[in-house]
């Protein structure tokens, strides 16, 4: 694990590297973690609706990191999640203000699950294992590239729902009138068989250099 | 997970001056956490209250000028419980709400008025345009729905559905207190009456859920918007 080793130190930029990049790509939430299923089936029917979740899930991971990340000293053990969750509920009620500001047609298809960020397991999963134990600076690092991860995971999803299921990518129709849409990849069960196929690409995807380096173990033996 | 572990063996050891101390810091750390919190959320709150209201007064007002072709100036009225009507400043009001839409000349295009009623998912939420002179509803539109894709989100889309709409009969009867018809949702192919909704096959709940909501709004809303319609008419 990336923060075993990085308490009290200053931070060096290959460490805040890693920070950003283990929840972007080794340590994605989705794809490796596989934490975070619910928003995950529920809102990637369009690409529009998987992007405003990803990033609205990463602006609160990236506000909630900070701040429990801030008073990780000052708060006691016996009341630290209440505190955390305090805390994340504050900036999904902010988020959820935002977005409604920001465009109504998007709250509207998000509906309760901005609402449900609060208890989407990648946050709260986030506070207890880094931010609570990792300067501010590398919090507000691992928020961004766990949430960031997220909304990548999200938006591959989206994207194949959204080709297949409308025809259509960000609503520009792609094919042309004779394209008969896959209503299934719309529907709950596509969500389903789109994380099964994305989940075998990426597994399969991180085996292959471990295949390698046995392949040339057992050449040098 | 330590500490419930830990808890069970080391009871007598800590001493009852530690646990009130610990108490009162948890207290102290939990009301002023909740105290950033609650001035966060307050910020926010007021910092998006207009944009928010905007947002909300700009789609109305399209989906007003999309049922309304040719609509220049646009009155919103508040029906009140005892069935009077008042023009309402701020699109934020409890009860129905009637929006008036007026021509270059100043003369009344219609009236659009909200329906909604339970489809198979969610609720439904349409729009529709009501002529006074034709008596007649004359467009309308589904503005939220959480319809199966493909299944009953066709009545967003189906062109002979939507075709009911351009011009659904819902006169009113002799003493002009409810609808002369009920509007009623009848199956595919089967519309005889100009007040029948044809329905969409393998969207059956959801054609139905439109024609109750219609039937509800228009025998509720339309004796009042006749009632007042000299006042409409004005735009006052």
């Amino acid at each position: 694990m990336a923060h075993v080793h990085g308490q009290e130190l200053p931070a060096s930029t290959a460490e805040n590297m890693e920070a950003f990049f283990n929840g972007l790509w080794n340590q994605n939430p989705v794809f490796v973690q596989v934490l975070g299923m619910c928003p995950t089936l529920a809102v990637t029917n369009s690409v529009r609706n998987a992007l405003a979740m990803g990033l609205a899930t990463t602006f609160v991971l990236v506000c909630s990191n900070t701040l429990i990340s801030m008073v990780r000293k000052l708060v006691p053990k016996q009341v630290r999640i209440a505190t955390y969750i305090l805390i994340i509920a504050t900036f999904v009620t902010i988020v959820d203000y935002l977005i409604k500001a920001i465009s109504i047609p998007v709250y509207k298809a998000l509906g309760a699950f901005i609402a449900l960020i609060v208890v989407n397991c990648i946050i709260l999963g986030r506070a207890e294992a880094y931010a609570s134990k990792n300067p501010v600076g590398k919090s507000m690092l691992d928020g961004l590239g766990m949430g960031l991860g997220f909304a990548f995971a999200l938006t591959c999803l989206g994207g194949v729902r959204e080709i297949l299921g409308a025809g259509s990518f960000l609503g520009i129709h792609l094919f042309g009138a004779n394209f008969q849409p896959w209503v299934l990849f719309l529907l709950p069960p596509g969500g389903f068989l789109t994380l099964a196929a994305w989940l075998l690409i990426f597994s399969s995807w991180k085996a292959r250099p471990r295949k390698k380096a046995e392949a040339l173990e057992e050449i040098a033996a | 997970m330590s500490a419930t572990t830990q808890s069970p063996k080391s009871p007598a050891r800590k001493p009852p001056a530690t646990e009130t101390a610990s108490s009162v810091k948890m207290i102290r750390l939990m009301g002023s956490v909740s105290l950033i919190c609650g001035l966060l959320i307050v910020t926010t709150y007021r910092g998006t209250l207009a944009p928010i209201q905007r947002n909300q007064e700009i789609i109305m007002k399209e989906t007003v000028a999309e049922l309304l072709p040719g609509v220049e100036r646009q009155v919103v009225y508040g029906v009140q419980p005892a069935g009077g009507i008042t023009v309402l400043k701020n699109l934020d009001y409890a009860g129905p709400r009637l929006f008036a839409g007026y021509d270059a000349s100043g003369a009344l295009l219609g009236v659009v008025l909200e329906a909604s009623d339970r489809g198979y998912a969610d609720v439904i939420r349409t729009m529709y345009a009501y002529s006074p002179s034709k008596q007649a509803i004359t467009g309308f539109k589904v503005v939220e729905l959480k319809e199966t894709p493909g299944l009953g989100d066709k009545i967003t889309s189906d062109p002979a559905f939507l075709a009911n709409f351009r011009h659904l009969d819902v006169r009113l009867n002799a003493d002009g207190t409810s609808t002369a018809h009920p509007v009623t949702t009848v199956k595919q192919g089967t519309k005889k009456n100009p007040w029948e909704v044809d329905a969409i096959s393998g969207a059956t709940i959801s054609s139905r859920a439109v024609g109750r909501a219609l039937d509800k709004s228009t025998r509720d809303l339309l004796p009042i918007v006749n009632r007042h319609l000299g006042r409409i008419e004005k735009g006052e």
